[in-house]
């Protein structure tokens, strides 16, 4: 049993930061249906395509890996006869989820008057970059923009060198939790009063959001927060250390007094550890190149993942840096059953992802990848909208379904 | 939107940031510290550089939209003032690493005083399985997630956010699951356990990057400020930009308009000016080309502020943004457009302090700060007085250690 089985959903967008969201709704069983169309794929599914690349729009790995369990309807949003078909998934859906930039959905239609009209108690939740509103709410970036906008490449990286961001595009991974979050709040608040909601999510100020400690920190100290590579300003020793092999490193955290005098143990109680300056984090703090090299000598020498099992049994915050590969084979990750494999037609066998959390009473999951552009036409129109075979092979012929 | 909720909040650091999201769209939000105030949460930097715990900027940051009391969960005392609490709650919220009892609530008492409760644990690697009572914090959630490998310069250790990102990716999601778990709750009439994982949390920052490995078998190398082949990080006059070097049919109109750009300004070399973006491909092109591409918008950056970059990159539709710090967003016009921030008045500690309002803006301001966070023990007397406890039984609870 899902959370959210029987619950109908629709999404219009592209990219990362819209399907993410959806995917914690369908992984606890929400029917997620996309309209999208070839007139103007989906930039994800184009992203890596080459000229070589089999299977056209339907052979985007990163495209199925992030959008399993939902179904794909394609609509020409182009022809006023598409427009029309996608008002009614409108009028069948309790959640509509578009992050398209503001003024798109207007265009056809269906800004929160328009889906309010065609269904008086949805939710409408629209994410785009910078939100539906101000002087910059139309500007055309990505995550990667994102990302050093909300002020998380400044963030990232080593203080004598340029900034970077972490891996990935954080606006793109952080933001989608929030769309969840306000979404199903709204669904709460719907149950007690019946009403529906729009909710105006930026990306940028949703990541903002999550750095109000940096925010607060500025405005109050007029300290501006920089790049400090592994370190931490309370607590030393705090780095990532080389390990035995190539490019393998642990990461070892003494986040308080008691990790050290535990770490020593680790290390075998050499005497350069013993010097009382030590017991305390501002003397390791002060010493801290002086520590980093010490320990930097010993770990060379180790394995990352069995060094960590040590440290951790000594309790003492440490764990290797893992690399994909690493995550795939991950015992802990293995448990929750966070991969899932499933087939894809075009793809073969894929590592799908669980989310991060897990409920008792309703284990949720994905049973099926990604789907190709237009798979659940049938479906979708024939089922949910009560058209003929015939009607939508018109439509086909059209190009109203493409 | 969460009015009539009543969450308690055991949380430490890692938990705070979820705490808020349920306090910020209305929940009755109780942050629980122990008896004299929670040492490790209320850390430094402090406000005007003054050690206090009630001073501390992270604690102000993280917890606003809660009421506060102090609780010692494991003394006698304490524990039977827990789960009458949690009587009288729908949410609770923990971050005890398991196997380290003693130190938080015993969360399956609290379930067994009341089905309905709702009761999500953040932990470093999540309730069970063979790695669940290994400790982690920020850095090595982000090691053991997978983002850290893939962050930092090739020639250095993976680097980490200086903030901390696994927290950031685990709160919104702790919070996410409460409120899946309470939608559930109207159907059944029963609550359940929350069980998130950072490390897990933090796989979903690589947005499939592991699946696509596991398809393709190519490693992901560090390249700091590079993305891929071609560079992404810009040095501006005063900082640093972002602007991706790549072509493909999403970035032409972008690279076209760059061009034109650097020509008005007599920086664009004359094959530059006539430059085919339209078959450029930063994956087929060679190390000299980019090298010859790279030096010259190099140079054209490097003339010009982050901010004149920014504006012109507004006005003409280039995918080119500035690596803002704090001081650049408070004052950003279009946060400030949407009244993103709100300025809370600390009046005992002499301050004003602005704060992000909201994460996701609606008509009627549903989702905000209610309140600045809570001073150690601040509302004793209100929370324990619901349970019947006036003025001196609290004295004698101070005097017993429990709160």
């Amino acid at each position: 049993m899902g959370v959210f089985d029987g619950l109908n959903v629709l999404e219009l967008g592209s990219g990362a930061a819209g399907p993410v969201a959806t995917r914690y709704l369908a992984e606890q069983g929400a029917r997620v249906v996309r309209v999208e169309s070839a007139k103007r794929p989906d930039f994800l599914r184009v992203l890596f395509m080459t000229k070589d690349s089999k299977h056209g729009l339907d052979g985007s790995p990163m495209y199925v890996l992030l959008n399993p369990a939902k179904e794909s309807v394609s609509l020409n949003m182009a022809v006023p006869e598409g427009i029309g078909l996608a008002k009614r998934l409108v009028g069948w859906a309790d959640v509509v989820c578009e992050n398209f930039s503001p003024g798109v959905m207007a265009k056809w239609g269906l800004d929160w008057e328009g889906v309010k009209a065609l269904r008086p108690d949805a939710i409408l939740v629209s994410g785009c970059l910078f939100g539906q509103t101000g002087p910059q709410r139309k500007y055309p970036g990505f995550g990667g923009q994102g990302s050093a906008i909300a002020g998380f490449n400044h963030l990232t990286g080593w203080p004598d060198r340029e900034a970077h961001g972490p891996y990935g595009t954080i606006t793109d991974s952080l933001s989608p939790r929030y769309v969840a979050v306000a979404l199903v709040a709204a669904l709460l608040e719907r149950r007690r009063t019946g009403r529906g909601r729009h909710i105006d999510l930026s990306q940028i100020e949703s990541a903002v959001y999550s750095l109000s400690e940096m925010i607060v920190r500025q405005s109050a100290n007029e300290e501006v927060e920089g790049r400090r590579g592994n370190r931490n300003e309370r607590a030393a020793p705090h780095a990532v250390y080389p390990c035995r092999g190539d490019d393998r490193w642990i990461a070892i955290a003494v986040e308080d007094d008691a990790a050290w005098p535990a770490l020593r143990g680790a290390l075998g109680d050499p005497e350069w550890a013993r010097d009382p300056r030590f017991d305390r984090a501002e003397g390791r703090l002060a010493a801290e190149a002086e520590i980093d090299e010490r320990i930097a000598a010993f770990t060379r020498e180790h394995d990352g993942l069995e060094l960590a099992e040590r440290l951790q049994a000594a309790g003492v915050p440490a764990g290797p840096v893992q690399t994909f590969g690493d995550l795939l084979e991950d015992p802990q990750l293995a448990h929750r059953g966070h991969f899932v494999r499933l087939r894809h037609a075009h793809l073969g066998e894929l590592e799908f992802e669980r989310s991060g959390l897990r409920l008792s009473e309703s284990p949720g999951g994905f049973a099926q990848p990604g789907p190709n552009l237009g798979e659940h036409n049938d479906e979708v129109l024939g089922d949910v909208l009560g058209l003929s075979r015939e009607e939508i092979a018109d439509l086909a012929a059209r190009e109203v379904v493409a | 939107m969460l009015d009539g909720l009543r969450v308690l909040d055991f949380s430490d650091e890692s938990g705070f940031l979820a705490g808020k999201v349920l306090g910020d769209l209305g929940a009755d939000v109780v942050k629980v510290e122990p008896p004299g105030g929670d040492r490790r949460g209320r850390r430094a930097p402090y406000l005007h550089g003054e050690v206090d715990p009630e001073r501390s900027l992270a604690w102000l940051a993280l917890n606003t939209s809660k009421r506060g009391i102090t609780l010692a969960p494991a003394s006698r005392t304490g524990h039977d003032l827990a789960r009458r609490l949690a009587e009288r709650a729908d949410v609770v919220l923990d971050t005890t690493v398991p196997g380290m009892a003693g130190e938080g609530p015993s969360v399956d008492a609290l379930c067994e005083a009341n089905p309905r409760l709702v009761a999500c644990s953040i932990t470093p690697f999540g309730r069970t399985g063979p790695r669940a009572h290994w400790r982690a914090g920020d850095l090595v959630a982000v090691a053991m997630g997978g983002n850290l490998h893939a962050t930092g310069d090739p020639d250095r250790p993976p680097v980490r956010c200086s903030m901390p990102t696994a927290f950031y990716h685990a709160a919104p999601e702790a919070a996410l699951g409460i409120l899946m778990a309470l939608y559930q709750r109207e159907d059944t009439g029963r609550g359940q356990r929350v069980d998130v994982s950072l490390q897990e949390t933090q796989l979903q920052s690589l947005l499939s990057a592991p699946g696509q490995f596991a398809l393709h078998g190519r490693a992901m190398t560090r390249s700091g400020a590079r993305l891929g082949r071609t560079r992404e990080i810009w040095a501006a006059r005063d900082g640093q930009v972002s602007f991706g070097l790549r072509g493909g049919p999403a970035r032409v109109a972008n690279l076209v308009a760059t061009v034109e750009w650097m020509a008005e300004r007599g920086q664009a070399p004359d094959w530059l000016r006539a430059y085919d973006w339209q078959s450029f491909s930063h994956l087929s092109v060679s190390d000299e080309e980019i090298a010859r591409l790279e030096e010259a918008f190099g140079a054209f950056f490097a003339t010009q502020t982050m901010r004149e970059l920014y504006d012109e990159a507004l006005a003409r539709r280039i995918l080119l943004a500035p690596c803002n710090d704090a001081r650049e967003l408070l004052a950003h016009p279009q946060l400030r457009s949407r009244e993103f921030f709100v300025t809370l008045d600390y009046p005992e500690l002499g301050a004003s302090i602005e704060h992000p309002d909201f994460f996701a803006r609606t008509a009627d301001r549903a989702i905000s700060v209610r309140r600045r966070a809570p001073r150690i023990g601040e509302h004793n007397a209100e929370i324990y007085g619901e349970l019947g406890l006036g003025p001196d039984d609290l004295v004698k609870l101070g005097a017993e250690g429990a709160i």
